[in-house]
């Protein structure tokens, strides 16, 4: 798409879309995968969804704010669902507090130390961070290791895609690209709400992928979607640790017992220990791993960078393991960190070409109520299932085991 | 008791976040909890000892308490000698 110079001049390129196209170009290389933009990975949602650079209030919905806190630091409060506002209270320590009320939010912000909202944010498991703090796990972790699988040539690897919202199944899209059989696994209470509330960015990262419908109540449905596991090549999943335990899942055994199987934990701040309880999102994640620090001292006004930024970091890196991971053939659990993830990326940009990253976050920042950046659309290519479509089709033929 | 406080069981290893509570008093394993935990720990009651799970929030039937499980236990959650219930989990964001 071709915009008057004028134009485009105000609408700068999101920081890190060059990281992320390096990453493309290589899968592209290596892996077969047709040649996909950074810049379109990263600002598709936000071109097509007519969104605009927020400053301290995250692009598109708003759902997350940069708050000042006593101490002059900076927290990041992701607030998008109302049962998450019922926690405001404890997280403030104020029982009065108006739960939708922005500025009264803000004023509480002002009355506690950065530290403290963040320890107690993640203890109540809200999406939280701080402008501040340093990632406290690994961007790429292996957790778990098991046996070698040796594949036929011209075998199509099956992905089974347990995730929701944008960075998993972007990684499932991606290996769709690079000609997997994705299988979209969304249960009956819970289906994927971008399905229904963003369905064009829903359409555009599962479009081919085949949808089934579990009822995780049902033993036997559990028990057929683990057999279907076993016959898989890759697993995704984004679920907290004890929400992987509720539904009978025992990802370190899998990865033990069925050889070959890779298996691919997307976290918001690391897979094990206290911080495999905290939620991360998207926008949050991003000022977790650094990125509102340093557009902050590039112009002198945080910010946030891109939009759910994280997100479509991670779901490049996550496809970039799998891939690697099948090559050598060995079991394996991958654990990502998001916000590790945005720090890798900075520091290996900052690296790269410090001076044009630097110039891209001023001119990010100055683009402050600018529409995102145009791009063409990405037309989906491959029809969208519709959902539980194909249920049948996966789960009577597994074994339940 | 103050939002955001964090009490632990004199029992078990039960430890909870207050997001909502009135004057009654807050027990897990039948005995009351405190900020701080007790030198001696108290019995646990048989009656309970269902167990506290990891990031659930727990309830009594007037709303008027909501404690946040932040790190699991063998006791079991009351006020004033009455349970406090599951509350029904919350459907993932649909994005930020």
């Amino acid at each position: 798409m071709s915009l008057p110079a004028d134009a485009e001049a105000k609408v700068p390129a999101i920081p890190l879309a060059r990281w992320a196209d390096r990453q493309l170009a290589a899968l592209a290389r290596d892996h077969g995968l047709p040649r996909l933009h950074g810049a379109a990975l990263l600002g598709e949602r936000g071109a097509h969804g007519g969104y605009r650079v927020g400053g301290r209030i995250s692009a598109g919905l708003g759902g997350s704010r940069l708050l000042p806190t006593r101490d002059g630091r900076w927290f990041a409060l992701t607030l998008i669902r109302d049962v998450d506002r019922e926690l405001l209270p404890a997280l403030f320590q104020d029982e009065a507090l108006a739960v939708f009320d922005h500025a009264a939010i803000a004023a509480a912000a002002l009355r506690h130390d950065c530290a403290d909202l963040l320890e107690r944010g993640r203890m109540l498991g809200l999406p939280v961070a701080s402008a501040d703090e340093e990632p406290v796990s690994a961007p790429v972790e292996i957790l778990e290791r098991g046996d070698k699988r040796r594949r036929a040539a011209g075998h199509r690897p099956l992905v089974v895609d347990l995730s929701a919202i944008w960075a998993g199944p972007l990684a499932g899209h991606l290996l769709w690209q690079a000609g997997m059989e994705v299988v979209k696994v969304e249960s009956l209470t819970r289906p994927d709400l971008i399905r229904r509330d963003d369905p064009a960015t829903f359409d555009r990262i599962n479009q081919g992928k085949a949808s089934l419908l579990v009822d995780f109540a049902s033993a036997e449905q559990k028990a057929r979607l683990i057999g279907l596991i076993r016959s898989a090549d890759v697993v995704i999943e984004s679920s907290r640790p004890r929400a992987l335990r509720h539904l009978c899942i025992d990802a370190d055994a899998l990865v033990r017992e069925v050889p070959g199987l890779v298996w691919l934990t997307v976290t918001g701040h690391g897979a094990r220990g206290e911080p495999a309880n905290w939620v991360g999102i998207g926008n949050d994640c991003g000022v977790a791993g650094g990125l509102s620090r340093a557009l902050a001292e590039v112009t002198g006004e945080i910010g946030y960078v891109g939009d759910a930024i994280a997100d479509p970091l991670t779901g490049i890196v996550g496809a970039r393991e799998v891939l690697r991971a099948l090559q050598q053939g060995g079991a394996k659990r991958i654990g990502l960190s998001m916000s590790a993830i945005v720090a890798m990326a900075l520091a290996e940009e900052r690296a790269f070409d410090r001076a044009a990253l630097d110039c891209e976050l001023r001119s990010w920042g100055q683009a402050v109520g600018h529409p995102f950046p145009a791009l063409a659309p990405r037309v989906p290519s491959a029809p969208v299932r519709p959902l539980g479509a194909d249920t049948e089709r996966y789960l009577a033929a597994a074994l339940a085991c | 008791m103050k939002p955001g406080t964090r009490l632990k069981s004199a029992a078990c290893d039960t430890e909870v976040m207050v997001i909502r509570a009135a004057d009654g008093t807050i027990e897990c394993g039948g005995a009351p909890m405190d900020e701080a935990k007790p030198a001696d720990a108290a019995p646990l009651a048989a009656d309970f000892s269902a167990g506290t799970l990891m990031g659930k929030r727990y309830v009594d039937a007037d709303g008027k308490y909501e404690l946040l499980c932040v790190k699991p236990g063998k006791g079991s959650l009351s006020v004033d000698g009455v349970a406090l219930v599951v509350k029904d989990a919350k459907p993932l964001p649909a994005s930020d």
